[in-house]
């Protein structure tokens, strides 16, 4: 049983967070776009929030919202000109229609699939006393806290990797971006 | 009424397709790397979601790993998109079929 408040913050939430996905897709303006992302962005943290995930709430917003997104704008703002200019009519009328029809099917089969898939959860979920489960950590610690000890004690391979990427990421944007 | 993990489950398969459909409709290329970080943070709510019904952290820790690699992912991106943009003026990517400068 959810209390009201949060069923309507539930309902508001999707409700805000599908529009604006919808909007990234449909506003012909690349800028409009990217902020209608960043929104979402913010939409999405505040879904991290309601599940009690609050580091990954903030990383959102900071890395996600904040970098990432600061970077989108660069670029398009930087080509924005061309951007407009060369927006062409449809080569292929039938694109939209096709994708709409392909885009239904999708969402129908996922929803059907995560509803059908979902239905064992209830039996899955981990007994509270468990000494590692996120409940008790975090009641005892934390949230960030829990994070960090998972990242350092179970994930601590992948989190090397990362940085690994990140390097690779680097290189290769300087790479590409060199006057030849 | 209780919200179960279906429920965010649903949302985020629907953000999911509207990201599926975004590439799909739209040639700026811009647009549709957009939606790429749409499907992307679509799957990392129902990560999310799996993790607080799980009773987990493990579900927030590939969160972190897949905001790493899309950052990663758009940095080089965006590189190439630039220097395309670059060599030539035109950004539809119907026209961007040859690797070559």
């Amino acid at each position: 049983m959810t209390d009201t408040p949060t069923l309507i913050a539930f309902f508001v939430l999707a409700t805000a967070s599908i529009a604006s996905a919808i909007g990234v897709i449909t506003f012909k303006n690349a800028v409009y776009s990217a902020l209608s992302l960043i929104l979402t962005l913010l939409f999405l943290a505040l879904f991290y929030l309601q599940l009690g995930a609050m580091f990954i709430a903030i990383v959102q917003i900071l890395i996600y919202a904040g970098a990432i997104m600061v970077l989108f704008l660069f670029v398009v703002t930087m080509l924005a000109s061309e951007v407009q200019s060369t927006e062409l009519p449809d080569r292929i009328p039938w694109q939209r229609g096709i994708a709409a029809i392909l885009g239904l099917i999708l969402v129908g089969a996922l929803s059907y699939l995560l509803i059908t898939g979902a239905a064992i959860d209830n039996h899955a979920v981990i007994p509270l006393t468990a000494a590692n489960s996120l409940t008790q950590v975090v009641k005892t610690q934390g949230d960030t806290q829990a994070f960090g000890l998972a990242l350092f004690h179970g994930f601590a391979f992948p989190f090397e990797v990362t940085s690994l990427v990140i390097v690779v990421a680097l290189l290769g944007a300087m790479v590409l971006g060199r006057k030849s | 009424m209780t919200i179960t993990v279906s429920w965010y489950l649903i949302v985020s398969a629907i953000i999911f397709t509207v990201g599926v459909t975004g590439v799909l409709i739209r040639r700026n290329p811009l647009i549709i790397f957009m939606s790429i970080e749409l499907m992307l943070n679509a799957v990392n709510l129902s990560f999310v979601a799996f993790s607080h019904y799980l009773n987990s952290v493990d579900g927030q820790m590939f969160v972190f790993l897949v905001l790493t690699v899309a950052a990663a992912e758009v940095v080089v991106g965006l590189a190439i998109i630039v220097s395309i943009f670059r060599t030539r003026r035109d950004i539809d990517v119907d026209d961007m079929n040859v690797l070559r400068g």
